[in-house]
C-alpha cells in the first residue's frame, strides 16, 4: 500500500484543495449521485417488477413441470376425470382461473384461482395446506367459500367469516371468507397476494365455467409425458410450465431494457461532469503540481493522487447516489409496474424489493465511471513538468491542437452508431450500443463545433456589441477545455430531451390517429372488467330502436405453437370495415380472403415478434386440433405490444364452439342522436341482470390517451432526471470557468469595465454556450428520435410510427438549454461582478 | 348350528364400538397432532386432509341420517355407499404368500365421509359433500419393507364413488369391483407408483352381521349406533406389485363394512384391535378399547366365528391379552408389537407377534396397521392383522 499511496504531503494538498472548493466538490458529488441514483432506481424498479412477476408465477405454477392449457372453450372436466381414473396420471391439478373486482373497494382486482385442494399437495403445497385449516365441507359443498392470504384480509379489513362481494362479468356475487392463510414460504406469502383461492367447482360457478377447466397442471416424468401427449383434448396444448412463464416474462424484457438504457444515459452525462471537475482541478493546480514535482513527487504519485481524488468523489457521490436511488426507486417501481400492467399483464405486487446486486452494480458503475472519467485529467497532471507551471494559454492552445483529433473520433463514433442502428437486424442491444455511440460521437464533436462557431460568431458579435461582444465569443473559444465539456454535457442532455420528446409525441400522434381511424361506432358496450356479455343482454341491446347495425367482438387467447396468441374475433358489417388500416397486404384482396377463405389478419407487433408476413400462415390450436390460417394482411395496431391475430366471426365459428361475444360497437341510424341512443341502450340493459358499461368513441379515445400518457410517465421522469444531471454539469463547468477566470475578470475590472458590464459579459458567454449547445442538440436530438422511433421502438415493441416533429418541442429544448446555462451562470456572474479587483488579482 | 341370540347383541356392540372408536381416535389424534405443533420429521400436519375437518361437529349430528334401531339389511343395495350417513368404510386386510412362499401382508381401505349435512343445490358437477379417502399398504415381510399410499378425492364427477349393483366403488383408479351377488367375488385393483395390488377375494364363510342384525349400538342412546357386517374368511389370490417386481400370491383376507353417523366417546384414547384366522378355520376378532387413564374400557370385546360361520361374542373377561414387547417408530411413537392372548374357554394360548415391527401408516393421520403371525402354545397357529391407534 505504501508504494501505491501518494505521500502525505501530496495527499494533504489534494484534500485541502477539494476542501477549499466546496462548490466544485459539491456539484461533482451531486452529478455522480444523481447519475448513480437514476441507474440504481431504474435497476431496482425493474428488478422489483421482475421479482413480482416471478414470485406470483412461481407460487401459481408451484411444482408443476407441464401444463395443459385450454383454448377459449376450456378443457372438459371429464377429460381430467378420465386421466385420473383411467390413466392414473398423478400428480395433476385442475385449475379454473379468472379475475374479479371488488366493487366496494375501488374496483380492486383479484385473481380467482379455482383448485381442488386435495390435488394441490404435490403441486402447490401452500394451497394444499388449506385442507388442514378449513372445514372441507365448506369448500367442497358450498359455492361461496374463499381463502386468501391473511395479509390480504388485513389489508381489505376482513375477518374469516366475513362476506365479500365480488363482481364478475357485470354480476355481483357474495363470497364468504373462510380463512386467512399464512404460508411459511416467502414465495407463497408474496406470490399469492391478491389471489382468491376457491374450490374448483365454486370457481366454475362464479366464473360461469361449469364443466370446464382452464388448465391442468402436471408433474410429469418421461413416461407420463409420453402418455399425456397422446391424450390431449382438442384445442388444448401441452406446454412446459417454466417455458410458459418465460415467454410471458420475455414480453417485458424490451421495455425493461429501454429503461435501463435511459438510466445509463444519466450516468454518461454524470461522467462528463466528473471529467470536467477533475480536469478543472488539475488545470487550476498546475503551479502547485509543478512545485510538488520539483520537490520530488513522481509522475506516478501525481497520477495516483488524482485518481484517488476521483475515487473519493466517486465513492462519496455513489454512496449518496445509492441512498437517493433507493428513495427514487420507491416512486419508479410504481410507475414501472403500472406501465407493465398497461402494456402486458397484471402484477399484484408493487412494493420495492431491494436486490443487493442492484446496489452493487450501481456502486461499481458509479465509482468505475468516475475513475475512467478522471483518467485523462490525471494523465494531463502527470504531464506538468517539475518547477514549471504551464501557462493556461499554452494548455488551451494544446487542447485546440486536439480538435482535429476530436473531430475525427466524433465522426467515426457517430458513423459507427449509425451503422449499428441501421444494420444490425432485429436485436436490441446493438441498437442501444449504436445509440450510445451516436451520442458520444456527437459529444466529441461539440468542442470543435463550438470552436468553429465562436470563431465565426466573433466578428458578428463584435460588429453588433462592440468589444464586449467580441470578448464574449472569443472568451468561450479561448477556454474551450472548460466550455467544450460543459457544452457537450448540455448538448447530450438536451438532445435526449428532444429525442425522447419527439419520440413520445410521434407515438402519441400516431396512436391518436389510429384511434380516430378505428373508433367508428357511436357507442361501445362491454362488460366492466372484461368477459362475455350474456346473450339476453346482447339481444336486448341489438333490438333497441335507432340502432343501424352493430359490430360484435370476442377477445380470447389461443395456442399458436410456442406461445399463446391474443385472438380478436370481429363480426363486422361491411360499412365498419374502414376501421382497419393496412400496413401490408392489398386491402381488397385481403378482405376477400378474410371473409371468404378463412384468412386472418395480424397486427404489426405480432408480425414483428413472430416474423410473419403477408402470405405466411399462423397455426392456431382450434377446437378441432391445430389448423393453419393464411395471413392476408398486416394491420396497424397500437392496442397491444404483444400483438394479436384478427379473425372473422365466421372463420372462428367454423373452428371453435364458442358463441360468446365480449363487446358491441353500436352504430346509430341516420338522424339518431348518440346521446339518445346511449340512454335507450342503457335502459334496455337495465332490464337484464348483467351490468354493462357504455362508452362513446370520444370517451374511449380520451381514456386510451390517458392510459398512454400514464404509460409514458416513467419515460418523462427519466427524461427530466437526465436534464437535472446536465444542469448540474453545466453549473459546475461554468462555475469552474468563472472561478478560473477570476484574474482575467479582475484585470478587466481594473481597466474600467463596470461590474454591470462584467456581469453582462459573463452572462452573455453563458447564454452563448447555452444557445450553441441547444442548437447542436437539435440534429442530435432528431437523430435520437429517429433512432428511437425507427429502430429501438420498432425492435422493442414492433410498432411503426410516423416521425412527427413538433417545432414547439425544439423551441422548448433550445429554451431549456439557454435557461440551464443562464441559471448555471448566475452565481458565478454575480460573484465575479462583486469581487474587488485587487482581491481577485491576488487569488491563486 | 343356529347363532346364539344371547351373544349377538354384545358382539355387535363390540364392533360398533370399534367403529365409533376409530372415528374418535382419529379426531383425538388429529387434535393432538395439531396442538403439539408438528413433532414429526416428515408429513407435516398441513400435508393432506384434516380428518377433524371431515368429522367436524361430532357433537352435532343434525342433518345426517341416523342409525336408530335394527333394520333388515338389504343386499346388494347395502353393499353400496350410504351418502347421507357421516362415515362409511370398506376395509380389507390379508396375509398372502407368493410361489416362493414369501409372505406379504396387505391392507386396502376406502373411506367415505359426508362433509356437509345439508348442502345447497349446485350447478357444478365437481361440487359435492362426499369426500373419499383411500389407504393402500403392503408389508413385504422378507425384505422388511412397509409401503403405503394415501388418497383423498372428492366423490364427484366420477372421480370417486360407488354403485351397489353391479358392485363397484372407486377412488380414481383404485377400485373394488364385485362380480355377482353380495359383492363377491370381489376384485381389489389398486395400482399406484411402484406399488399396487390386484387381488380377487372369494368368501369361504358367509357374511356375518355384527350387533343386532347389523345394528351395532355404541351407547345407551338408540341413535348412537351403526350398521356393521363382516366377511371374516376370504380366499385371496392375485398379484402384488412392489417396486418393479410383480408377485403372484394366494392367501386369506378379512373384510369389514360399516357406516353410520356416530358420536365419539371422549374418554377413549385408542384401541388395539386384532383379527385372527386360525389353521383350524376358527376366526377371532378382539379388541381392547384403551381409555385416557390407561384402563381398558369394559365395552372391549371380541367375536369368535366357527368354521361353519356361526359366531359368538368373546367378552372382555373371557380373553386375557397382554402386551409383551414394544417398538418405537421413527416419529417417536411407542407401539406394542407382541402379545400373549389366552382364551381358556376355547383352549387357546396364543402368541401374537407383528411379522415386522415397522408397519406404521404415516399419512394425514398416523396409526399402526400390520400383519401378525400367531404361534400357539396351545391350539392352532394362524395369521392375522392388528390395528393400533391412539399411541
Amino acid at each position: 500500500m505504501a508504494l501505491l499511496l501518494p505521500r502525505s504531503l501530496l495527499l494533504r494538498a489534494s484534500l485541502r484543495y477539494l476542501w477549499r472548493h466546496p462548490w466544485q466538490l459539491g456539484l461533482a458529488l451531486l452529478g455522480v449521485a444523481i447519475g448513480v441514483a437514476v441507474v440504481v432506481a431504474v435497476d431496482l424498479a425493474n428488478q422489483s417488477a421482475s421479482r413480482a412477476f416471478t414470485l406470483s408465477t412461481e407460487a401459481l405454477t408451484g411444482q408443476s413441470t407441464h401444463q395443459v392449457v385450454a383454448g377459449p372453450e376450456g378443457i372438459p372436466e371429464d377429460w381430467y376425470v378420465g386421466l385420473r381414473r383411467e390413466h392414473g396420471l398423478r400428480p395433476s391439478a385442475p385449475v379454473v382461473e379468472g379475475f374479479v373486482r371488488l366493487p366496494e373497494r375501488d374496483d380492486h382486482s383479484l385473481r380467482v384461482l379455482g383448485v381442488d385442494v386435495f390435488a394441490e399437495a404435490g403441486m402447490r403445497p401452500a394451497i394444499g395446506a388449506i385442507t388442514g385449516r378449513v372445514p372441507v365441507g365448506e369448500l367442497l359443498a358450498y359455492p361461496d367459500g374463499a381463502v386468501m392470504l391473511a395479509s390480504d384480509l388485513a389489508r381489505l379489513g376482513l375477518e374469516p367469516g366475513d362476506p365479500l362481494t365480488v363482481r364478475h362479468r357485470g354480476r355481483d356475487h357474495t363470497l364468504r371468507v373462510l380463512e386467512g392463510m399464512t404460508p411459511q414460504r416467502e414465495l407463497d406469502a408474496t406470490g399469492l397476494r391478491d389471489v382468491l383461492i376457491m374450490d374448483v367447482a365454486a370457481a366454475q360457478e362464479l366464473l360461469s365455467r361449469e364443466g370446464r377447466l382452464d388448465r391442468v397442471d402436471f408433474v410429469l416424468d418421461e413416461r407420463r409425458l409420453a402418455v399425456l401427449s397422446e391424450l390431449l383434448p382438442d384445442g388444448a396444448r401441452l406446454v412446459e410450465a417454466d417455458q410458459r412463464a418465460a415467454s410471458l416474462a420475455q414480453m417485458t424484457d424490451a421495455f425493461q431494457l429501454n429503461l435501463q438504457a435511459f438510466s445509463l444515459l444519466a450516468l454518461v452525462v454524470g461522467a462528463f461532469l466528473i471529467y470536467n471537475t477533475m480536469t478543472f482541478s488539475v488545470v487550476q493546480r498546475r503551479q502547485l503540481l509543478g512545485m510538488l514535482r520539483a520537490t520530488g513527487t513522481t509522475r506516478g504519485e501525481v497520477f495516483r493522487v488524482i485518481l484517488l481524488e476521483a475515487a473519493v468523489i466517486g465513492g462519496v457521490g455513489t454512496t449518496a447516489g445509492l441512498l437517493l436511488g433507493l428513495a427514487l426507486a420507491t416512486v419508479l417501481v410504481d410507475l414501472v409496474t403500472r406501465t407493465i400492467d398497461d402494456l402486458y399483464f397484471a402484477l399484484a405486487i408493487r412494493e420495492l424489493s431491494v436486490d443487493p446486486a442492484s446496489l452493487l452494480r450501481g456502486a461499481a458503475l458509479g465509482i468505475g465511471m468516475t475513475i475512467v472519467a478522471a483518467l485523462a485529467p490525471a494523465r494531463e497532471a502527470t504531464a506538468i513538468p517539475p518547477r514549471a507551471a504551464l501557462s493556461r494559454s499554452f494548455l488551451e492552445h494544446r487542447r485546440r491542437r486536439w480538435l482535429p483529433l476530436l473531430t475525427v473520433a466524433g465522426v467515426v463514433l457517430g458513423a459507427l452508431g449509425v451503422v449499428l442502428l441501421a444494420a444490425t437486424g432485429e436485436r436490441l442491444t446493438p441498437a442501444f450500443a449504436g445509440l450510445f455511440a451516436l451520442i458520444l460521437g456527437m459529444a466529441l464533436l461539440v468542442p470543435p463545433l463550438l470552436s468553429l462557431s465562436v470563431r465565426l460568431l466573433a466578428p458578428v458579435l463584435g460588429a453588433t456589441a462592440g468589444y464586449l461582444g467580441r470578448m464574449t465569443a472569443r472568451g468561450v473559444g479561448a477556454s474551450l477545455s472548460r466550455t467544450g465539456v460543459a457544452a457537450a454535457a448540455l448538448t447530450v442532455a438536451v438532445s435526449a430531451v428532444i429525442g425522447v420528446g419527439v419520440m413520445v409525441d410521434s407515438f402519441r400522434t400516431t396512436f391518436a390517429d389510429w384511434l380516430d381511424a378505428t373508433l367508428h361506432a357511436d357507442v361501445y358496450v362491454s362488460v366492466p372488467g372484461g368477459g362475455a356479455m350474456e346473450p339476453d343482454q346482447r339481444q336486448r341491446l341489438e333490438g333497441v330502436e335507432g340502432v343501424d347495425f352493430v359490430t360484435r367482438s370476442r377477445f380470447v387467447r389461443v395456442g399458436a405453437g410456442d406461445h399463446d396468441a391474443r385472438l380478436r374475433v370481429f363480426d363486422i358489417p361491411t360499412p365498419a370495415e374502414e376501421g382497419f388500416r393496412f400496413r401490408a397486404g392489398d386491402p381488397d384482396r385481403a378482405w376477400r380472403a378474410y371473409r371468404d377463405a378463412g384468412a386472418v389478419f395480424v397486427t404489426e407487433p405480432y408480425a414483428w415478434h413472430h416474423g410473419i408476413a403477408v402470405g405466411d400462415t399462423v397455426t392456431l390450436s382450434t377446437a378441432r386440433g391445430e389448423r393453419p390460417f393464411p395471413v392476408a394482411a398486416v394491420l396497424y395496431d397500437y392496442g397491444t405490444s404483444e400483438g394479436a391475430v384478427i379473425m372473422g366471426r365466421q372463420t372462428y365459428d367454423n373452428h371453435w364452439d364458442d358463441p360468446a361475444v365480449d363487446s358491441l360497437g353500436v352504430y346509430a341510424g341516420d338522424g339518431v342522436s348518440t346521446e339518445g341512443l346511449r340512454e335507450r341502450l342503457q335502459s334496455a340493459a337495465a332490464e337484464g341482470e348483467q351490468l354493462l358499461q357504455f362508452q362513446s368513441n370520444r370517451e374511449i379515445r380520451t381514456l386510451s390517451l390517458e392510459i398512454f400518457d400514464q404509460t409514458f410517465t416513467i419515460t418523462q421522469v427519466l427524461r427530466m432526471l437526465a436534464v437535472l444531471v446536465a444542469v448540474t454539469g453545466v453549473l459546475s463547468a461554468l462555475l469552474a470557468l468563472s472561478l478560473e477566470r477570476a484574474r482575467e475578470y479582475a484585470v478587466l475590472r481594473a481597466v474600467g469595465v463596470t461590474p454591470r458590464e462584467l456581469g453582462g459579459l459573463v452572462t452573455a458567454q453563458n447564454a452563448l454556450v447555452g444557445v450553441l449547445s441547444g442548437l447542436f442538440a437539435m440534429p442530435l436530438g432528431l437523430g435520437l428520435a429517429a433512432a428511437l422511433i425507427l429502430v429501438i421502438n420498432q425492435r422493442s415493441f414492433g410498432w411503426s410510427m410516423d416521425l412527427a416533429v413538433d417545432p414547439w418541442i425544439l423551441l422548448q429544448a433550445l429554451g431549456l438549454a439557454l435557461v440551464a446555462a443562464l441559471v448555471a451562470g448566475l452565481y458565478p456572474a454575480w460573484r465575479m461582478a462583486r469581487t474587488t479587483p485587487a482581491l481577485a488579482m491576488k487569488e491563486d | 348350528m343356529a347363532t346364539d341370540p344371547e351373544h349377538r347383541p354384545i358382539g355387535r356392540r363390540m364392533r360398533w364400538q370399534l367403529g365409533i372408536t376409530v372415528a374418535a381416535v382419529l379426531v383425538v389424534l388429529l387434535l393432538l397432532r395439531m396442538w403439539s405443533g408438528g413433532d414429526d420429521t416428515e408429513a407435516p400436519d398441513d400435508d393432506g386432509f384434516d380428518v377433524t375437518g371431515a368429522l367436524s361437529g361430532e357433537e352435532d349430528a343434525a342433518g345426517f341420517a341416523r342409525v336408530t334401531g335394527p333394520e333388515p339389511l338389504s343386499f346388494p343395495e347395502d353393499h353400496g355407499p350410504h351418502p347421507d350417513y357421516r362415515h362409511e368404510w370398506w376395509y380389507v386386510t390379508g396375509n398372502v404368500r407368493d410361489a416362493d412362499d414369501r409372505h406379504f401382508g396387505f391392507q386396502v381401505t376406502l373411506f367415505r365421509f359426508n362433509v356437509a349435512a345439508d348442502p345447497p343445490e349446485r350447478e357444478a358437477a365437481l361440487a359435492t359433500n362426499q369426500l373419499w379417502m383411500g389407504h393402500l399398504a403392503i408389508t413385504d415381510t422378507e425384505s422388511g419393507a412397509f409401503h403405503h399410499r394415501e388418497r383423498f378425492v372428492r366423490g364427484a364427477a366420477g372421480l370417486a364413488g360407488g354403485v351397489a349393483d353391479p358392485f363397484r366403488i372407486w377412488i380414481e383408479d383404485w377400485e373394488m369391483t364385485g362380480d355377482g351377488e353380495d359383492m363377491m367375488p370381489l376384485r381389489l385393483d389398486f395400482p399406484d407408483d411402484d406399488l399396487g395390488l390386484d387381488i380377487t377375494l372369494k368368501p369361504r364363510k358367509p357374511l356375518v352381521l355384527q350387533g343386532e342384525d347389523g345394528y351395532s349400538r355404541k351407547g345407551p342412546e338408540p341413535g348412537n349406533a351403526s350398521r356393521y357386517y363382516s366377511y371374516t374368511r376370504l380366499a385371496a389370490s392375485g398379484e402384488l406389485m412392489v417396486g418393479d417386481t410383480t408377485h403372484g400370491v394366494t392367501g386369506q383376507a378379512w373384510m369389514d363394512r360399516e357406516w353410520g353417523t356416530s358420536t365419539l366417546s371422549e374418554d377413549q384414547a385408542g384401541w388395539d384391535w386384532f383379527s385372527i384366522q386360525m389353521e383350524d378355520d376358527r376366526d377371532i376378532m378382539f379388541y381392547h378399547l384403551r381409555r385416557n387413564d390407561g384402563s381398558i374400557d369394559p365395552l372391549s370385546k371380541g367375536l369368535l366365528v366357527e368354521p361353519d360361520g356361526d359366531a359368538r361374542v368373546l367378552s372382555l373377561d373371557e380373553v386375557e391379552l397382554e402386551a409383551q414387547r414394544h417398538w418405537e417408530s421413527g416419529g417417536g411413537t411407542r407401539y406394542p408389537v407382541a402379545w400373549r392372548m389366552q382364551v381358556p374357554n376355547e383352549g387357546l394360548d396364543l402368541r401374537l407377534e407383528a411379522v415386522m415391527d415397522g408397519q406404521e401408516l404415516r399419512g394425514a393421520f398416523r396409526y399402526w396397521e400390520g400383519a401378525i403371525r400367531i404361534t400357539a402354545e396351545e391350539g392352532p397357529d394362524g395369521v392375522g392383522y392388528a390395528e393400533l391407534t391412539g399411541y
